[in-house]
């Protein structure tokens, strides 16, 4: 049971409603930029960072079944959540953390401000408060907490709140607020396995429509942000190096084998502590034989 | 073993320009609390390490000649090396302390450092080195404690030093084994193994040495740290070019310590020898260059073997391929060549030259 968003972004207008809805519900401050036109379109701020949890991006790609020729695809990008994340993996004392239901979530009372995490996510999706003295890590956390206290008021204004109001409520409440925003349902919050079975008879339904390909199925291991589009992938700035295994397969091996490795070398070291210091009895022992008084003496020849 | 003192002035001409360092460095330590990371070090969520981390790993190699140095005297019983052997383990302490030191000032919220304590989360590089590096330098500083007791004549206290700190160590070992394991039944087994071992090499009471667990305990702690700072570097293939990233960067790391360690300590006995008017030990350092030469063999075979297996050999162009031939010829052939005859290990140079082995991963122009 875990939790994962879907952007169809054949649906995506680009209004960017998610960015702003992101911004509220975080409480966080405007940043000052400017547009980069010619390299990121309309896209604006630039990048995430520690002010931005959610930025739409902007492609013009160039596509004969498009009208004219062009197509222009939006897409919300944020923290992906990760099944297997780098960041998790990564952080010395578990301020990031992969919830059993999905999110991605951190903890500044834990984080030291080592800003491995920053360094490890393929997704540049943590960002630290460089401007601050206290520089916290901020980044999206699937309005976890949005979804752990949805519940509608029993009572709003001095009237009783009807039922069937206060399931809307609850329900508006029960999705992160990006998803709660988008007013062409091209962002879904759901369940992963039924997101993916939603992807793939859309796929099925609409070969023409879609590239075959569900974005974050499989890359790095699978993430909880799942994505639909008309264009390969890598042309509306996707990473597609990534492959399948998680980020995890090579340090989570090395890490393990960190205490058998202790008592290893223990033994090693001691090993060798005895034969040298035996090898050092013997030398001394041929440099002088008259002084060769033990009993259970080695012959004088023998090699260690 | 006889120790004698110093006895030219410690305060000399060079001391001059490495004080005005060690100011500036304090100041920008203060600069950093009072502007903040960004402000102060140009750093950015495209660069958050930047150079800064990387040249603090690489200190780290150069001091592995503590545990390099103390593991060829005692463990290997080098005796003919044993006077480099305080000196190593009192550069080592004074630069992991130094590291430490500037880590603080690199944590954006240094003063969370305890919650290192109250997690686990076992398989963070970054949490076995926290604790590998903080344990390992209370055992240096165990290593070193007899000098000091020595110095001021502190006899009793070496005698409460002599009887606990195998009692620590053993105790650190076993604690370690358990934050990396969260098994208990193998936190008691490698307990049980260096408490033996610490029993079977307990110094006799005419002796006055350390005590050999504790040397081993320094470089069991050595061979996981140095190892596991290429560990820190498995979770981002796509940070590095694949010419410096390898699966098996933690055991390049290691063995990079070991010969960078080596020429450290050697370059050391060298300057103190010529600044303190001390005896200059030709057949030491040659002997020392012997072991370098070996160690410099062992990585750079180790590296090139793996990059080649890795296809990376054949596709050398451009900036990452002439880096890539830079540390081969000048951190490695070149030492080889100035190391590999008896004559050559009497002279100074190859030593220099040879404390720039270790180059490290540091390519950057993979991210954005």
């Amino acid at each position: 049971m875990s939790k994962a968003v879907l952007e169809d972004t054949t649906r995506c207008l680009g209004c960017r409603s998610c960015q702003v809805a992101c911004k509220q519900a975080n409480d966080l401050p405007a940043e000052r930029t400017h547009l980069e036109k010619r390299r990121l379109g309309f896209q604006n701020p630039a990048a995430l960072s520690a002010r931005t949890f959610t930025v739409v991006t902007n492609h013009e790609v160039e596509d004969p079944r498009a009208p004219a020729g062009l197509r222009w695809v939006f897409a919300k990008r944020s923290c992906m959540h990760c099944l297997d994340p780098a960041c998790v993996s990564a952080c010395p004392v578990t301020a990031l953390h992969k919830e059993a239901d999905g999110p991605v979530t951190y903890d500044s009372a834990k984080c030291l401000g080592c800003r491995y995490c920053v360094w490890a996510c393929p997704f540049g999706a943590p960002t630290a408060e460089w401007d601050s003295l206290a520089p916290r890590i901020r980044k999206c956390t699937l309005c976890f907490d949005r979804l752990r206290e949805a519940a509608a008021p029993a009572e709003l204004n001095g009237k009783a709140v009807p039922p069937e109001a206060q399931a809307r409520m609850a329900d508006a409440q029960a999705k992160p607020a990006c998803v709660a925003a988008c007013p062409t349902g091209a962002l879904m919050f759901g369940e992963r396995d039924a997101l993916l079975a939603e992807a793939h008879r859309r796929i099925a339904g609409h070969p023409e429509r879609y590239v075959p390909h569900v974005y974050g199925e499989k890359e790095a291991g699978g993430t909880s942000l799942l994505y639909l589009a008309a264009v390969p992938f890598d042309r509306i700035g996707f990473r597609t190096d990534l492959g399948e295994r998680s980020v995890t397969v090579h340090s989570v091996p090395a890490m393990s084998a960190v205490p058998p490795a202790v008592i290893a070398a223990g033994g090693l070291l001691a090993g060798i502590y005895f034969l040298s210091r035996r090898r050092a009895e013997v030398q001394a022992r041929q440099a002088s034989p008259a002084k060769d008084a033990s009993p259970a003496a080695a012959p004088p020849d023998r090699k260690e | 073993m006889h120790h004698e003192p110093v006895q030219a002035k410690l305060f000399t001409r060079w001391s001059i320009p490495l004080l005005a360092l060690m100011l500036a460095g304090a100041a920008a330590f203060v600069a950093r609390f009072a502007f903040g990371l960004g402000a102060t070090t140009n750093l950015s969520d495209n660069y958050p390490w930047g150079l800064w981390i990387v040249f603090d790993l690489i200190w780290i190699a150069l001091a592995g000649g503590a545990f390099v140095t103390a593991g060829i005297v005692y463990v290997f019983h080098g005796e003919k090396y044993h006077v480099l052997a305080r000196p190593a383990v009192w550069m080592g302490l004074l630069s992991y302390s130094f590291v430490v030191v500037t880590l603080l000032a690199d944590l954006g919220l240094p003063w969370h450092f305890w919650q290192l304590a109250v997690q686990m989360p076992e398989h963070s590089a970054m949490y076995e080195v926290s604790w590998c590096v903080g344990l390992y330098v209370t055992v240096l500083a165990l290593e070193f404690a007899p000098t000091v007791f020595e110095r001021f004549g502190w006899n009793r206290l070496r005698d409460v030093w002599r009887t606990w700190s195998p009692v620590y160590t053993v105790a650190a070992l076993g604690l370690f084994t358990f934050l990396m394991s969260h098994r208990l039944w193998m936190a008691a087994a490698a307990t049980v193994l260096f408490a033996v071992i610490a029993w079977l090499t307990r110094p006799s009471a005419d002796r006055t040495g350390v005590p050999v667990i504790l040397i081993i305990a320094a470089v069991t702690f050595s061979t996981m740290h140095q190892s596991s700072l290429g560990s820190l570097f498995l979770l981002m293939p796509d940070k590095l070019h694949p010419l410096w990233w390898s699966p098996f960067l933690s055991i390049l790391f290691f063995l990079s310590a070991i010969a960078a360690g080596i020429a450290l300590v050697m370059l050391m006995h060298m300057m103190v020898s010529r600044a303190f008017r001390r005896p200059w030990n030709g057949e030491v350092l040659a002997g020392m260059g012997r072991i370098l030469l070996g160690a410099l063999v062992v990585y750079y075979a180790a590296r090139i073997a793996d990059v080649a297996a890795r296809g990376q050999l054949a596709g050398l162009s451009g900036r990452p391929g002439a880096l890539f031939l830079i540390e081969i010829l000048g951190g490695g052939l070149v030492p080889v060549l100035l190391l590999s005859t008896d004559a050559l290990r009497q002279k100074k140079a190859p030593l220099i030259s040879g404390s720039s082995v270790k180059v490290g991963p540091h390519d950057f122009a993979v991210m954005t």
